[in-house]
């Protein structure tokens, strides 16, 4: 019997090896290959092992790249696949069972490293100054972080756990958008996020970034949160240096904020001049204020809720997706990562860009950057591993070029400001000074200190238990991902994916695999003798439906008549009641 | 960049093909230095080299985690995909992005099939095989490696340009009265006539079937002879392609395609010109002799010194040799595979070929030899399980009994030759250790022993059927005379009809007959699965001659649809569904897998394995997948014979699902009714 198939945890989780080895400690003849291993999962795993296969693996694929002149980004062995990644003397691997999809593999990895250079900074320095022991601790965390996914299908689709919209009052989440908005007017706000209870409510950062916070925001959770001294006097108030890519920091100084803030503004009826006319201390109290009666009035479910519903909603989206169009992709990667990288600079290039006119501060980026070297690759790394114009191989080498850089670019350190409200948590990524700077914490903590007490007193009350068990389960199961936004709407029950719902499971892995390789492919309609399932997809979104029960009458021949085909119009019509729109 | 390989577990190599630009990329990593030296050898060298470490690694992984490598991707899309079969691994690469994982395994498993093909049984003993594919001569082993390159070339250009070996069935002409009339000749004219002619040497034909092209117009087989399977039939096409290509562009040659074939472009791996080094071809010779035309698709003297190999070149052997060919036999008392036939080529025209597989007067031999190598592995298994004693000696089947048989077995045989003494030293120690009253009697001392008769039983296999048969034992085939006077019938036969049957196997079947019927139907396939056969609509695509659909990019799109749908059909299939629909672009696709019994009703769709990624592909020729389906559905099924079939269609996606699904229906019935089909 495999060794190695021994090990593979009973409980089928998505991960069943990581390492990280460092060849730069094993040169010599006499170096034993235990002192290059930085830390191995799982960590029971006998030492004589671990070293065999990290050695074995870091071998043959250094043995391959050289063949072929580019690192080994999948290495599959007949039980296991490994994701590789290879960076200087770094060598890290991924392996899960063979079954889950070789994109979402890829796409894990990628998390994970980039996740340890969030709280960590870059790697080799990390390992310069802290011990193997700490930072093995750090690694366990961001892996068993994100391994939690409730179903087998957040195995296949990287997907931030996100508040239900659907039994959630929609003004809230408005109350929520509008309390990161009046938070980032302080100029030294970069953007923000509102949790609650390890849901994201509101978000002004795009999905990579907000899974990255919320792991922070999950490990303050479980414990005492404990005041940093420079916060001392804030109750509920943390803090913690962070590390942004210089594409990520580019991302959040583009988005569009003082746009989306004066459609919200003008929706919700608010007469709230957008001039910098007013001093900003008043502003900021006086927008929150405001919307806080707002909310009081509105939050009893009366008449006067239903007709704005549809227009809040529309600002709401604006505000919770962060635009991630085209656009503002390709301004991005006409901006070079360079000058944020020098550590002054970002100070003076903040503080053009959040001027009152934001175009202002993009032309000033566009001029700095023509007399420096353009390296767009970076932002590649945020497009969605789907939109890759590639087609063949199943195991494409997702974001492959862009990971890539993302390690290459110094990082950015940047704070993360925090505070908690019981089970709610402003997350804001601050510039470094604002900690030291009391007038603006101040300003941020005191204007919106009210608005959460209040948001979270409405959460509390409204969310009642676990989202995602909508719809009767047992007549049809069906998964709905935004890859825009990250989010996955499913009815399949938590811990889902064994029994009766593994045959959708299954063919909603092949079907997504087989969408990320084929970029023509629109819909599919798969039978196996047990089961039929569609699968239909968009530029932003993917959905997959399978009907239950009647049983699936069908010699195989083609038939029109047949029930399979029936699953396109059928999938139309049940879906609609959760949201989702199929055309 | 592609490369194949065949190396043992000690990273030996013990066959390698590489394309030009792999090669060039191995010799940039050596220095140009290298490319001065001896050739072949140098190369050799540089090769097993590069991959020492991977292999090294792979059995360490075996070893000590009972784990193997199936496949890596790098991030510049180069696949590699390794597969261990016996105690040798296969390495398959691409580099350029026109094969993925699939067909890399594909192609491994085809590898390993023509081994299978030309060293027949010889494949059981890795001692022996080893010897065989890597001889110590190395102009020998330069010879035999070239033959197998050009096999896995032609077996390539015809999977990628022919969609019979795309779906791995046989295509026949659609003709059913030419058709007809060609196999009443073949039973009661030529077969008759061969088989009872004094100069058969002891011969007899089993099968006799005309080619044009890759499609069959007539096939023919004994009363006697069991079925020639389709993985075998389709083999032989490879082989016969190999010695007489027929490239389609040839027929009305175009400056350009002249141009691209003679400089390094990536069609120039093709070599349609039967390869001189070849000591079995028959083609340089025929040219020679003047006989029947031969192409000369490239230029002797730049292929002459483009190819390093070229000399090595040894005078061919005599054409009228026939080939040796190891092929499945199903008798009433089971299934032998790899069982000793002859080949004979005969090309009657340019593209049509007539092919005899005849059985050898020693065939019983090897029905012997099979039954006796079954017994010690069976053995070998049985003590490995930990069973000794009587429990090990009394099994299926009884080793007394094997004793009293092989005893006499090798008494025929007769002392002279050096393997039979051989093989009766070790059968006489086996005897000591296991029967003998003191001796240790079976226990698990006795597997190695196992092995060794193993290994002298396919020695005695390989003396009879391999090395027997080469330049000096050449009397023991049909005469010349007789191959040529079969020649002559069937051309006599078929001279009026040749013309048009050439331009018959290119537009077998067009779509045009179906667009009144089907609007918005592009193309079908469709394959009988019981019987191993495919009808579809011609797909040729060439620059010069315009399709029905269309000429060049038009066509070659559409081409590059099916072909990639063929391979997205087959995962899922491996993943156990059995109908496909698909909205790609402006197309929809429909897959559907269905059985019907003998009568034509429809059975109940039943479940269909779920296979492993890595697992054999999915076809007729390598790993007949099919065959076990049908086994496996069948067992439902007993006492009714299950036929299977696939259908595939492209549709226009404006067209309604509706619509499509009612076409497919209307196809499905239509092709298979017994008035109107044409492939019997």
């Amino acid at each position: 019997v495999s060794v190695m198939a021994e090990q593979v945890p009973p409980d089928s989780r998505r991960c069943s090896y990581f390492f990280l080895y460092d060849g730069s400690k094993v040169r010599g003849e006499g170096d034993l290959t235990r002192e290059g291993i930085c830390y191995f999962y799982p960590e029971e795993t006998p030492l004589d092992q671990q070293e065999l296969i990290c050695g074995q693996l870091a071998g043959v694929s250094r043995c391959v790249s050289e063949l072929s002149f580019s690192p080994v980004r999948v290495l599959r062995l007949r039980r296991h696949k490994f994701a590789i990644r290879v960076k200087d003397d770094f060598f890290w691997a991924l392996g899960c069972p063979v079954e889950v999809p070789s994109v979402s593999i890829c796409q894990l990895l990628d998390q994970l490293i980039s996740l340890f250079c969030f709280y960590n900074g870059s790697i080799s320095l990390s390992y310069q100054i802290h011990s193997r022991d700490i930072l093995a601790a750090r690694w366990a965390q961001y892996l068993s972080r994100l391994q939690s996914g409730s179903t087998d299908l957040h195995h296949i689709f990287s997907c931030l756990k996100t508040i239900d919209s659907t039994i959630v009052d929609p003004l809230l989440l408005l109350k929520a958008a509008l309390i990161l908005q009046a938070c980032q007017r302080c100029p030294l706000v970069l953007a923000g996020c509102i949790l609650f209870r390890g849901r994201v409510v509101s978000t002004q950062m795009f999905p990579e970034l907000t899974m990255k916070v919320m792991v922070h925001e999950n490990e303050t959770y479980k414990k005492v949160t404990r005041p940093s001294s420079s916060s001392g006097w804030f109750g509920g108030v943390s803090s913690t240096t962070v590390f942004l890519t210089a594409s990520e920091l580019q991302y959040l100084q583009l988005t569009p904020v003082h746009k989306d803030l004066q459609l919200v503004l003008s929706f919700s009826s608010q007469l709230t001049p957008a001039g910098d006319s007013q001093p900003l201390k008043s502003r900021l109290s006086r927008t929150l204020s405001d919307v806080g009666s707002t909310d009081s009035d509105l939050s009893d479910p009366g008449s006067a809720q239903v007709p704005q519903k549809g227009s809040f909603e529309v600002a709401g989206n604006a505000v919770l997706c962060p635009v991630v169009s085209q656009g503002a992709t390709n301004l991005a990667s006409h901006l070079n990562g360079k000058q944020m990288v020098e550590k002054d600079e970002p100070q003076f290039h903040r503080c053009q860009s959040s001027g009152s006119d934001a175009h202002g501060g993009e032309q000033t980026c566009s001029k700095d950057t023509a007399t420096i070297d353009l390296t767009s690759r970076g932002v590649d790394t945020e497009r969605r591993s789907c939109d890759k114009k590639e087609d063949g191989t199943t195991a494409q080498p997702l974001g492959s070029g862009g990971s890539d850089s993302q390690h290459e670019s110094p990082l950015i350190p940047m704070m993360l400001y925090l505070h908690r409200v019981k089970g709610l948590v402003l997350a804001l990524l601050v510039e470094p000074h604002f900690l030291n700077d009391s007038t603006s914490m101040e300003e941020v903590y005191h204007s919106s200190l009210a608005s959460l007490n209040g948001l979270e007193a409405h959460l509390r009350t409204m969310s009642p238990g676990v989202p995602g068990a909508q719809g009767p389960p047992g007549l049809y199961s069906f998964a709905h991902y935004d890859s825009i936004q990250s989010t996955l709407t499913t009815n399949l029950s938590a811990g889902g994916g064994a029994g009766a719902e593994r045959p959708f499971v299954r063919a909603a892995s092949l079907l997504h695999s087989h969408f990320c390789t084929t970029e023509t492919l629109q819909e599919a309609i798969i039978r196996s003798a047990s089961a039929a399932v569609y699968g239909t997809r968009t530029v932003a979104q993917e959905t997959y439906f399978q009907q239950h029960g009647g049983t699936l009458r069908n010699s195989g021949i083609p038939n029109h008549q047949d029930s399979a085909f029936l699953l396109p119009s059928k999938a139309r019509h049940r879906l609609q009641k959760h949201g989702v729109n199929l055309l | 960049m592609k490369c194949l390989l065949i190396a043992s577990e000690s990273a030996e190599v013990l066959f390698h093909w590489t394309d030009r630009e792999f090669q060039q990329t191995v010799q940039q990593q050596y220095g140009e230095s290298q490319e001065e030296g001896q050739g072949l050898p140098a190369f050799e060298d540089s090769i097993s080299t590069l991959f020492a470490p991977i292999i090294i690694s792979c059995s360490t992984m075996v070893d000590r985690l009972h784990e193997s490598y199936t496949s890596f991707t790098t991030e510049n899309n180069h696949v590699y995909v390794l597969h261990q079969m016996d105690e040798y691994l296969y390495i398959a690469v691409n580099g350029d992005g026109e094969e993925g994982e699939d067909d890399l395994r594909r192609k491994i498993y085809v590898l390993k099939k023509m081994i299978e093909v030309l060293f027949g049984m010889v494949t059981l003993s890795s001692t022996l095989l080893r010897r065989e594919l890597r001889p110590q001569d190395t102009v020998h082993r330069a010879r035999l490696w070239r033959h197998l390159q050009t096999l896995l070339e032609t077996y390539c250009h015809l999977q990628q340009n022919d969609q019979s070996f795309l779906v791995e069935a046989v295509e026949r002409l659609i003709h059913p009265t030419l058709c007809e009339q060609c196999i009443e000749f073949l039973e009661r004219r030529l077969v008759q006539q061969l088989n009872s002619s004094v100069e058969r040497a002891g011969e007899e034909v089993l099968h006799a079937f005309i080619l044009v092209h890759t499609k069959l117009l007539a096939f023919y087989s004994s009363r006697n002879a069991s079925t020639l399977s389709t993985s075998d039939l389709l083999a032989l096409i490879i082989m016969v392609q190999n010695m007489y290509p027929s490239n389609m562009e040839l027929e009305d040659p175009s400056p350009e395609e002249g141009e691209s074939t003679s400089g390094s472009g990536h069609e120039s791996f093709y070599t349609p010109e039967p390869s001189p080094t070849d000591p079995d071809s028959s083609g340089s010779d025929e040219a020679r002799k003047g006989g029947t035309p031969v192409f000369e698709f490239v230029d002797p003297d730049i292929q002459m010194a483009e190819d390093s190999l070229q000399t090595l070149e040894i005078p061919p052997p005599d054409p009228s040799t026939p080939r040796r060919v190891f092929l499945e036999v199903s008798l009433k008392e089971g299934l032998y595979p790899m069982m000793p036939h002859s080949m004979y080529c005969l090309p009657l025209w340019p593209g049509i070929t007539l092919v005899l597989i005849t059985k050898i007067p020693t065939g019983a031999l090897a029905m012997s030899v099979y039954k006796y190598l079954e017994a010690f592995a069976k053995l070998e298994k049985r003590l490995m399980e930990g069973q000794e004693g009587s429990a090990a000696s009394r099994g299926q089947p009884n080793m007394h009994e094997v004793r009293n048989k092989l005893d006499k077995f090798i008494k025929l045989l007769g002392p002279r030759e050096i393997q039979t003494m051989q093989l009766q030293n070790v059968w006489t120690e086996f005897k000591n250790r296991a029967f003998s009253r003191g001796g240790p009697g079976f226990n698990k001392d006795l597997i190695p022993w196992c092995k060794h008769m193993k290994t002298q039983l396919c020695g005695i296999y390989k003396q009879c059927f391999l090395t027997d048969f080469g330049p000096g034992h050449n009397s023991q085939h049909l005469s010349t005379s007789l191959q040529e006077r079969a020649q002559a019938m069937v051309q006599e036969k078929l001279m009026d009809w040749k013309d048009f049957l050439l331009v018959k196997s290119r537009r077998n079947i067009t779509m045009v007959s179906y667009l009144e019927d089907f609007p918005g139907l592009i193309h079908f396939i469709c394959v009988d699965r019981s019987t191993g056969q495919m009808i579809a609509p011609s797909l040729s695509v060439t620059e010069r001659t315009t399709s029905e659909l269309g000429k060049g990019p038009v066509a070659q799109f559409i081409k590059n649809k099916v072909w990639k749908l063929v391979s997205t059909t087959r995962h899922y299939l491996q993943k156990g569904y059995s109908t496909v629909t698909l909205r790609d672009g402006d197309f929809f696709f429909c897959y559907f897998l269905w059985f019907e019994n003998e009568s034509g009703f429809k059975l109940e769709a039943g479940d269909i394995p779920v296979l492993p990624d890595d697992f054999a592909p999915i076809g007729m020729l390598a790993w007949d997948y099919y065959r076990k389906l049908l086994r496996y559905y069948s067992k439902s099924h007993q006492g009714e014979v299950v036929k299977c079939y696939e259908l595939l269609t492209v549709h226009l996606g404006v067209i309604p699902a509706e619509i499509i699904l009612q076409h497919c229906r209307q196809l499905a019935s239509r092709l298979w009714e017994p008035t109107r089909n044409p492939l019997l």
